[in-house]
């Protein structure tokens, strides 16, 4: 699956949002394939979860526009509530109400509600419908936001910092079944997290938000085969390096850099005596997030070969 | 929708159900004990034959039986229930959801937002609406017997027999629903709405009090073999019209000079107050679906 064949599941034009005179959010252009299970990484007010509100329609964008599955998202419009499941950092549930209660809220405010689904997954999970939320530990609720925000049938899934307040066994159910889910009926996920661990098992697609900037938008695969860690000696200038320096840390004698550089730029642009190894997801994700929110990745070229890997919309955005 | 009103709301409406339970409880047998009392002493005769002037001191004797005690009792409640019922009900409809962030969950399901809010505004006044007519019809009933041989324009019947105990919490109802909006706060909506209530309430009370609006009535009565010795409070009132409630009497040559509120003023001032209240109502549950309409942030 791919993003220019078909109908993205997810497409931003230039989207922004501005808070009176703050942009939290500005010139996001990028694409996401059906299916995909998509991070959403970044810095604490980076912008995530205005993203996300733009794309579940509790934001209305100030400029450009954000699309889901082909329609633009429009604030509070029944058509893209219908498109997206939505699980607010926190999962707010009503604490007075019984399990069976949101449930029945969930079947009385959504048409193509899933109570089977509801019901066989709760049951699994052990979550007596009987009970009151505010008797249920964090973990279970987050599982009755999950539950609900499956069996209501959306096509896209977004979840804003799901795991943040669990425990580290509960983390692990929760992201075990939003895998499943994605897995058994092809749902396209967008997570915002702060766990890198935990996107590297999960994502194949990222978004890294840095000041409301979009700094790096592709499938994970393209984005580690775009990058190259190189071990060089310490009085190399950045200008002598193939492709973009995205990190570099100088020692004693060696300076570790990390490039935004494919094999063909490698090839070409290494010198004897330096050393080039693959760059993990890991080392990538920290590059992006450290480097400073004032350098956009616009300084590149467009016709840069080490953007191959990205699809075109997301190199225009970043780079116009 | 429909249920999940019913749901956020059912503990408020049993509340409101026990309420009218305990006032037809207190009322009823009142109400019975005066209707007997009533035709006992005969006082359906007297007002038939000579609308009251005949029988002075069995209608004194009623009022005094019935007007006081348990009578007075129920009155305090029927001022301070539709303020309070008003801002518990409506406070925490917008402002808890946004206190605790429960809005992002109730907001993102299929059912959009302006909907949401329409929906539950609608129910919840009709509720309200149901509850306000249940005391009000509840308290006229038991009242009645009373009203024939005294005047509506005293506190039972001002504040509980016509527009002002509905359009009072409706008032209170709209001004916490706005406050909770605008303060995304519980505690600080119902404040702030109590504070705002305030304001067309020491309207209305002054219209009942001494600001007299429209201005009282006033009658001359000649004193021809020698006034009469009317007072304030004489049975039937000294302008020979039951239902009338006289401020005044002084004596000025040779006639009676009498300051009073005719008893056909009763609707005007429920108009003029209940139309005060429910203007405000109307205004701010409108101003709060269009703020949230509007609301992009």
């Amino acid at each position: 699956m791919t993003g220019d064949d078909g109908v993205a599941a997810l497409r931003a034009d230039r989207l922004g949002k501005r808070y009176g005179r703050m942009w939290a959010l500005r010139d996001c252009t990028f694409s996401v394939p059906a299916g995909s299970v998509v991070g959403l990484v970044g810095p604490n007010g980076a912008g995530k979860t205005t993203l996300l509100s733009l794309t579940v329609g509790l934001l209305a964008a100030t400029e450009g526009e954000i699309a889901v599955f082909g329609q633009r998202s429009r604030a509070y419009t029944a058509d893209t509530l219908a498109r997206v499941s939505y699980l607010a950092q926190d999962h707010p549930l009503y604490s007075g109400f019984t399990v069976a209660d949101m449930l029945h809220l969930g079947r009385s405010m959504n048409p193509r509600w899933d109570q089977a689904l509801a019901r066989t997954r709760l049951d699994r999970l052990g979550i007596p419908l009987e009970r009151k939320i505010k008797t249920l530990s964090g973990g279970q609720q987050a599982q009755i936001s999950l539950t609900m925000a499956l069996a209501k049938r959306a096509p896209l899934l977004a979840l804003d910092e799901p795991v943040a307040s669990l425990d580290p066994i509960a983390r692990l159910e929760f992201m075990r079944d939003v895998m499943a889910a994605s897995a058994d009926t092809g749902l396209t996920v967008i997570i915002a997290s702060h766990v890198i661990s935990e996107l590297e098992r999960l994502c194949d697609w990222l978004l890294l938000l840095t000041a409301g900037r979009l700094q790096l938008a592709g499938p994970v695969d393209d984005l580690v085969a775009a990058h190259q860690v190189l071990t060089v000696p310490r009085a190399t200038a950045d200008a002598e390096l193939p492709g973009t320096v995205i990190s570099r840390t100088d020692s004693d004698r060696h300076s570790t850099v990390l490039t935004a550089a494919d094999l063909g730029q490698l090839a070409s642009g290494l010198r004897p005596g330096w050393q080039a190894e693959a760059v993990s997801f890991e080392q990538l994700l920290i590059a992006y997030l450290q480097r400073p929110a004032t350098a956009p990745a616009a300084t590149e070229p467009d016709d840069d070969p080490a953007r191959a890997g990205q699809p075109r919309s997301a190199r225009t955005g970043i780079t116009s | 929708m429909i249920w999940v009103t019913w749901r956020q709301h059912r503990a408020q409406a049993i509340v409101c159900l026990a309420l009218i339970c305990a006032l037809a409880l207190i009322a009823i047998p009142l109400g019975l004990a005066m209707r007997t009392t009533y035709s006992n002493d005969g006082l359906p005769a007297c007002l038939a034959r000579s609308g009251g002037a005949g029988c002075p001191a069995a209608i004194t004797s009623f009022v005094n039986r019935f007007g006081q005690g348990v009578g007075t009792l129920i009155s305090l409640p029927l001022v301070a229930i539709p303020v309070f019922l008003g801002i518990v009900v409506g406070a925490p409809l917008l402002g808890r959801e946004l206190e605790r962030g429960t809005w992002r969950m109730a907001w993102t399901q299929t059912v959009p937002r302006t909907r949401w809010l329409i929906t539950k505004l609608g129910l919840v006044t009709g509720g309200l609406l149901v509850f306000g007519v249940a005391v009000t019809s509840i308290t006229t009933w038991y009242h009645e017997p009373l009203d024939r041989v005294t005047s509506r324009l005293q506190p039972i019947g001002s504040y509980a027999e016509g527009l002002t105990f509905t359009a009072s919490l409706l008032c209170a109802f709209g001004l916490a629903v706005l406050a909770g909006l605008l303060l995304r706060n519980t505690i600080g909506a119902m404040v702030a709405a109590y504070i705002a209530w305030e304001i067309p309430s020491a309207a209305v009370l002054l219209l009942n009090g001494p600001i007299h609006f429209p201005p009282a009535s006033t009658m001359r009565i000649p004193c021809r073999a020698g006034c009469p010795g009317a007072r304030i409070g004489s049975v039937p009132p000294v302008t020979g019209h039951l239902g009338d409630f006289v401020l005044g009497v002084t004596r000025s040559g040779g006639e009676l000079v009498v300051s009073y509120l005719p008893a056909s003023r009763f609707w005007t001032v429920q108009l003029i107050g209940g139309g005060l209240y429910l203007a405000i109502a109307a205004a701010t549950l409108g101003t709060a679906i269009w703020l949230l309409h509007q609301r992009t942030t």
